[in-house]
């Protein structure tokens, strides 16, 4: 039980921080683009901090599940035939990557381009690392994980929880800068709103394609090996409020909040109301990937004796 | 020098006594949680009337066949591959060893392997499975499960020449398919084995707490 | 099993090395540190077992079960601590000279030495007093430490009470002295053999001589294995045997209401039949042979035999006096004196048809008729049985009716024949001792048993309850027992009623028990001794069968404080002043010693006996014994080493055995030591003896007899086929976690084995349970409650509970936990007095109390806990 709450923690706050810092990097180029890189520091920079701790966190949980923490350091060795030791690997150098990037960013070191090149680095080694966690779970012997549902879920975990997560963030730095500076508010406001609208979007879009993809997968398992059909049946049986549970909560994170996200962030004036919109769709949403991953770790039917 | 260390099992004469099982539990001194040879009961069938005398309940095809696993020392062993640490290694004889002192415990090579052999040791921390007794081997002797049977139901040696000896069944019901890792095993089935996949039957045993 | 993450692990990690254990060893007294261990119960063999080869020695050992294998099981032994064993390795295995390879349960043996659960000293009850203080915390009090001396003062002191205050007849069980100085009541009645004990000696003049030698199985064509499973009920070799006569080309049939583990392997064809309904189905097949049998188209009757070698088949070979209708063919024929078919009334009513046994034994009739024809069409046929069902109500009768088969198919007396008591160390290998210990040479007698009165182990219970007991036909008599001796013998765990053992454990003012674990004895108990294990024993001595010898001797010194019983007696017996101070007995040493100097074995040729071992003067000085030197096969030294001599055997050899072979031949140079000297279908001598036992009148002849608690008791309405209230059978097959009761103390035995409930999946499905659920099963006695295992393998209408589980019975839920087979059966003293284990009756409904844990992780019973 230990340790399936420990990988639930790793995978969720690994996946989280990589989301996050994607989206921090795209909404960066853009808003940059349209308002400056100035403004753009402005917005995204606070919730570096956040992005480390959890994936600090999120880290520290994963050696928690170990029987032999203090040799973890060799868990890198075998990323010749282990997607494991591959994504152990990926993860060490996101979290050096982010780091420097997040260190070059507040203390303003070396050239824009250069903290640019880290941060894109970091993003792409970040996609690996979602990539190698799914191919993680993708073994011969685990009918219930090996299928396209696992890493296509795994994307959508990320980027659902990315956006959101910094949704509430974006949000909380504009609190913050309102109380600092009340003066720069008003174009930060601005460009909060807008993003805060193709945040609403994306997380519904994700909602749908999570929609989509869970009844398929469960069709699938229902209608495959016997240790597939097994987990069908855990999901259906013991695990089954869970499920109906995880998916009330993402429709109502994602698309209720979210629509009520993107109709607020349409006028000025609400930004009370947006920033209960955005913690309450992350909250939600962030439950519902909990208990989705619960159900992914407990739904386990390995080929075994 | 083998090439291919393999176990041969003749399920044909296994009455699913254990002595094999509590042979490797006494000499690795295995704590009770911890089994690397495994006998399994599967069988199936049923009950239904006679034909034609209803009163009477007969067996329809009632049966039932042991089978005694450990490791398979695979040819393609999947938690070697899994393991990140490099903790687990197959030699040049075909043994697949778990190096404790490289082991992480993170017991992904428990998720990889189609037999359960890799299993925790929670005083240890690390993983542990069948070593095919390779000390015993060294010393030229048996491993403890072949020397014990009372059937002489086990035996081991080359996986060459236990083909050659006695046929290329590698899985039966209730191992898996033999596609997945290619264990080195050699079997004779019994009567009524099923092939791996197409069982109509079960483990029968208390389900898990 | 609860995870431990590698916070806890670090927190609590103890380094367990070779120098703390021997700091351990020397702190707790010079022996072996033993201390809770982390879910194994061994904690100081987890750091002895990292020894080097170098540093340890194996020493040869066998195991002492009482399951006819005591098979060899070797001990490394590290500082006085066995921490790896070993079977057979003493020769090269081959079929004809087979290595004695053991089971599950004596690979686990040091488990039982060295298991934290030892006991290590004498103990009392905490609540105790003369006369027993709160007798009703008897199964739950606690334990304090005492003395030798002081237990041993209890003891004395409440011996003479006792026997002072209540007189003779007092005393239930006891060791010599305690029968020398006022007497101690003994329990009689066969357990294993059930019916087979009074039947074959009268029937059949003895129990073993009915099979042949394991080579000449090898002839059979078939093999009848009824209610037998070798591979568990002599678990070792016997299986082996039998494997061997297939592979030899016989054929197997298996009678049995489980599809057992030996079926699975040797059962061409599998007969599903009703616990205790043999005799029923017996008789139909003699029905079948005797009215189909056409000596010139279709011989199905050894009429040869039967003509010269039996009595009682027809009126025409009956003793004198006897009555003319008390013949088997006119019972099973069903007809009366004038050869007619008898009216409904008539003893001998109705004719033992196929139609009239299938309705009782649930095998279909065409099934019973094709059976009798194919082992009477086959030769030779071995007819072998495995005494579960002798071990039924009434089932006297099972053993003629079986013998009397026997006779008609010819299987006795030929080669690749043979037939009856298939079990024990003879299972699959009978014929006389190929090698044989000598005498022990000891130089005291023993004492008598002042007391005669012996009590039927059915009865037992009741009469310390009830205070009275069955002395003659329609005679009770009193007795009064305030003392229970529970040494060698487990009789509270393994004789019926024990319900009744529980109450009257509770209402004696004394008891006390000797074991090397909390057993059942002890924990009702008033006093708890602690005794040495064969392994802290010189002086065993046994065949594991005919073809070897074992000479074991200490593995390791005695642990803690546990003695020897001959010591623990004799130290009674002083205080008793029942023995001479000044005169003791020879060591073990040596008269294990003077018992292998003795010892015979046989020449090639199969007749002359030959002394085994040499012995030169300097070997006597080497083991340190007293003796003559002498010239034998083998240097004593040698043998000693090994702990093993086995007789080499192969085919063709002069050791083969065909059981009766002479007596068939010549039946008035080699008569059975029946009354009549033959096989007896009518046994006076059975009928007269029995009904003199004082519960039932049966005739001389194989009757049906309905077994109480049998089949036809779990209905209120036979006819109709209504069922009553214990619908269902149950019954207590062997199983590999314990010999009788010995082992299931055992950790890793309890979780290779756990103590399943067996039950058909359409008896469940009628009752709404599922496989794996917890089911409370319910007898006339009381309640067991256990999880469920589901299996085809039984036949609807039939349950199992294994043999032999110790009782949990759990005050407050008023039920027994552990699944204790004779917690649930009730005593019923019938015919010869044996115990019907195998007929019992049941109702079993789903239980929704407290779940049970797997019995592996039951906690271990300690009874003083140590820090």
């Amino acid at each position: 039980m230990l340790r399936e709450l420990a990988l639930i923690a790793f995978t969720i706050l690994a996946q989280m921080s990589v989301g996050a810092f994607l989206v921090l990097g795209v909404v960066k180029f853009f808003v940059a683009r349209k308002a400056g890189q100035e403004e753009a520091d402005r917005m995204g920079d606070r919730s570096l901090i956040a992005i480390i701790i959890v994936l600090g966190l999120g880290m520290l949980a994963s050696l928690w599940h170990l029987g032999n923490p203090l040799s973890a350091p060799r868990a890198v060795t075998n990323f010749a035939t282990s997607w494991l030791s591959r994504e152990i690997l990926a993860g060490v150098v996101f979290a050096v990557l982010g780091l420097l990037y997040a260190v070059l960013q507040w203390f303003k070191l070396g050239p824009i381009i250069l903290r640019n090149i880290i941060g894109w680095l970091a993003g792409l080694v970040g996609i690996v690392l979602v990539l190698c966690m799914a191919m993680v779970y993708m073994l011969p012997t685990q009918p219930a994980w090996n299928n396209l549902a696992t890493p296509i879920s795994f994307f959508t975990t990320t980027l659902l929880l990315g956006v959101l997560a910094m949704g509430a963030a974006y949000v909380a730095n504009y609190a913050y800068l309102k109380k600092k500076n009340p003066g720069c508010a008003d174009q930060q406001c601005e460009l909060l709103r807008n993003v805060l609208r193709w945040i609403a979007v994306v997380a519904v879009i994700l909602l749908g394609i999570e929609f989509v993809l869970i009844p398929v997968y469960l069709v699938s398992l229902a209608t495959g090996s016997p240790q597939a059909v097994e987990s069908a049946k855990l999901i259906a049986g013991p695990l089954g409020l869970t499920f109906l549970f995880r998916m009330i909560l993402a429709f109502l994170g994602a698309g209720v909040f979210g629509f009520f996200l993107y109709q607020n962030a349409q006028s000025a004036g609400r930004e009370k109301v947006l920033s209960y919109m955005a913690y309450a769709a992350f909250i939600l949403v962030f439950v519902a990937e909990v208990l989705g991953r619960f159900i992914f770790y407990s739904s386990q039917v390995g080929i075994t004796l | 020098m083998a090439k291919q260390l393999a176990f041969y099992f003749d399920a044909s004469a296994c009455t699913g006594c254990k002595a094999c099982a509590m042979a490797c539990k006494d000499k690795n001194n295995l704590p009770v949680g911890i089994n690397w040879r495994k006998v399994f009961d599967y069988g199936g069938g049923g009950w239904i009337q006679h034909p034609a005398h209803p009163e009477f309940m007969i067996p329809n095809n009632v049966f039932v066949y042991s089978t005694s696993t450990a490791c398979m020392h695979c040819e393609k062993p999947l938690c070697a591959e899994a393991c990140p640490a490099k903790a687990i290694f197959k030699r040049d004889d075909g043994v697949v060893l778990i190096d404790k002192d490289l082991c992480i415990g993170c017991r992904y090579c428990e998720w990889a392997c189609p037999y359960g052999a890799p299993q925790f040791n929670e005083e240890l921390g690390v993983m542990t499975k069948c070593d095919f007794c390779q000390d015993y081997l060294a010393q030229g002797q048996n491993p403890a499960c072949v020397d014990q049977c009372p059937q002489r139901a086990l035996g081991f040696g080359e996986l060459d020449e236990l083909r050659q000896m006695y046929g290329n069944i590698n899985a039966i019901e209730p191992l898996p398919s033999s596609d997945i890792s290619h264990p080195a095993i050699v079997i004779t089935p019994h009567k009524h084995s099923q092939p791996s996949g197409q069982g109509t039957g079960r483990i029968i045993k208390l389900p898990e707490v | 099993m609860t995870e431990k993450n590698f916070l806890t692990k670090a927190l609590t990690k103890t380094a367990l090395t070779r120098r703390s254990f021997l700091k351990w060893s020397a702190a707790l007294g010079g022996t072996a540190a033993l201390a809770g261990g982390l879910g194994y119960g061994l904690k100081a063999v987890e750091a002895a077992a990292e020894q080097a080869a170098n540093e340890g020695k194996w020493v040869p050992a066998a195991c002492w079960g009482n399951c006819g294998g005591r098979c060899y099981n070797a001990a490394y032994v590290v500082d006085g601590v066995v921490t790896r064993q070993k079977t057979d390795d003493t020769h090269p295995d081959s079929p004809d000279f087979p290595q004695q390879r053991g089971c599950a349960r004596g690979r686990a043996q040091r488990h039982r030495v060295f298991g934290a659960d030892r006991i290590k000293y004498p103990m009392k009850r905490a609540h105790w007093e003369p006369g027993g203080g709160d007798k009703s915390l008897r199964g739950r009090d606690e334990w304090v430490r005492i003395t030798w001396d002081e237990a041993l003062d209890i003891v004395a002191s409440e011996i003479k009470r006792i026997s002072e205050t209540y007189g003779p007849n007092s005393i239930l069980w006891g060791t010599e002295a305690v029968g020398a100085y006022c007497g101690y009541i003994n329990t009689w009645g066969s357990t294993s053999s059930g019916t087979w004990a009074y039947t074959a000696p009268r029937v059949f003049g003895s129990q073993s001589t009915m099979g042949n030698d394991r080579l000449d199985m090898r002839n059979s064509k078939l093999i009848i294995m009824w209610s037998t499973d070798p591979t568990v009920c002599s678990a070792g070799s016997p299986a082996y045997h039998y494997l061997l006569s297939k592979r030899a080309g016989a054929k197997f049939i298996f009678v049995d209401p489980f599809y057992n583990w030996s079926a699975q392997v040797l059962a061409d064809e599998w007969i599903p039949i009703r616990p205790g309904t043999d005799t029923a189905m017996l008789l139909a097949m003699g029905y079948v042979l005797i009215s189909e049998d056409d000596p010139e188209n279709n011989p199905l009757i050894d009429w040869d035999f039967v003509n010269r070698c039996t009595i009682g088949f027809d009126k025409n070979n009956l003793p004198d006096g006897a009555d003319p209708e008390d013949n088997y063919k006119d019972y099973v024929l069903g007809l009366d004196r004038r050869g007619r078919v008898a009216a409904e009334g008539h003893k001998n009513y109705p004719p033992k048809t196929p139609e009239w046994a299938s309705e009782i034994c649930g095998v279909p009739p065409e099934k019973i008729r094709s059976f009798a024809l194919e082992i009477a069409q086959t030769k030779p046929v071995a007819f072998m049985e495995g005494d579960a069902s002798a071990r039924i109500n009434d089932a006297q009768t099972m053993g003629q009716a079986f013998t009397a088969i026997a006779a008609l198919i010819g299987s006795i007396g030929v080669s690749g024949g043979g037939f009856g008591q298939t079990r024990h160390s003879a299972a699959g290998n009978r014929g006389p001792n190929l090698i044989s210990a000598g005498s022990a040479n000891t130089v005291l007698e023993s004492l008598d048993n002042l007391c005669e009165l012996r009590i039927n182990n059915n009865e037992f219970w009741d009469a310390v309850l009830t205070g009275e007991y069955t002395s003659a036909v329609n005679e009770k008599t009193q007795v009064n027992i305030q003392m229970v001796y529970h040494t060698k013998g487990s009789h509270l765990q393994t004789k019926v009623g024990q319900a009744r053992g529980i109450q009257a454990m509770r209402k004696v003012e004394f008891a006390l028990a000797t074991d090397f674990h909390m057993a059942t004895g002890c924990r009702y108990s008033d006093v708890v001794l602690p005794v040495t294990t064969m392994w802290e024993r010189d002086n065993y001595i046994t065949n594991p069968n005919r073809e070897a010898l074992f000479w074991m001797n200490k593995v390791v010194e005695p642990l803690f404080e546990a003695k020897d019983d001959d010591w623990i007696d004799r130290q009674l017996g002083l205080r008793l002043g029942v023995y001479d101070p000044a005169v003791e007995e020879i060591s073990d040493k040596q008269q294990s010693f003077n018992r292998i100097a003795g010892a015979t074995v046989l020449a090639a040729d199969g007749k002359t006996k030959e002394t085994l071992v040499t012995i030169t003067q300097e070997d006597l000085d080497a083991l340190g014994v007293e003796g003559t030197p002498q010239t034998g096969l083998i240097p004593v030294m040698e043998y000693f080493e090994k702990g093993t001599y086995q007789v080499p055997r192969k085919d063709g050899d002069n050791f083969s055995y065909i059981a009766n072979q002479a007596f068939r031949e010549d039946p008035e140079a080699n008569p059975l030591r029946t009354e009549s000297g033959k096989v007896e279908l009518h046994c006076r001598v059975l009928a007269e003896d029995i009904y003199n036992l004082g519960w039932s009148k049966i005739r001389p002849i194989p009757e049906y007899i309905p077994a109480k608690r049998g089949y036809e008791e779990t209905f209120s309405d036979w006819k109709n086929k209504v069922k009553g209230p214990y619908p269902l059978q149950m019954y207590n097959k062997h199983y590999w976690r314990r010999s009788h009761s010995e082992f299931d103390n055992v950790l890793p035995l309890r979780e290779l084995f756990p103590q399943e409930f067996n039950m058909n999946p359409i008896d469940a499905e009628a009752r709404g349970i599922k496989d794996g659920d917890m089911v409370k099963i319910t007898s006339s006695e009381g309640s067991s409650i256990r999880r469920v295992c589901l299996t085809e393998r039984i036949m609807p209408g039939v349950t199992n509970l294994p043999h032999g589980a110790w009782t949990e019975f759990d005050d407050e839920l008023g039920v027994d936990k552990a699944g204790s087979d004779n917690y649930l059966e009730a005593p019923v003293p019938t015919v010869e007095g044996h115990s019907g284990f195998n007929s019992q009756i049941v109702q079993v409904e789903k239980w929704d109390g407290p779940r049970l844990l797997p019995d592996s992780q039951w906690p271990q019973r300690i009874p003083i806990k140590e820090v």
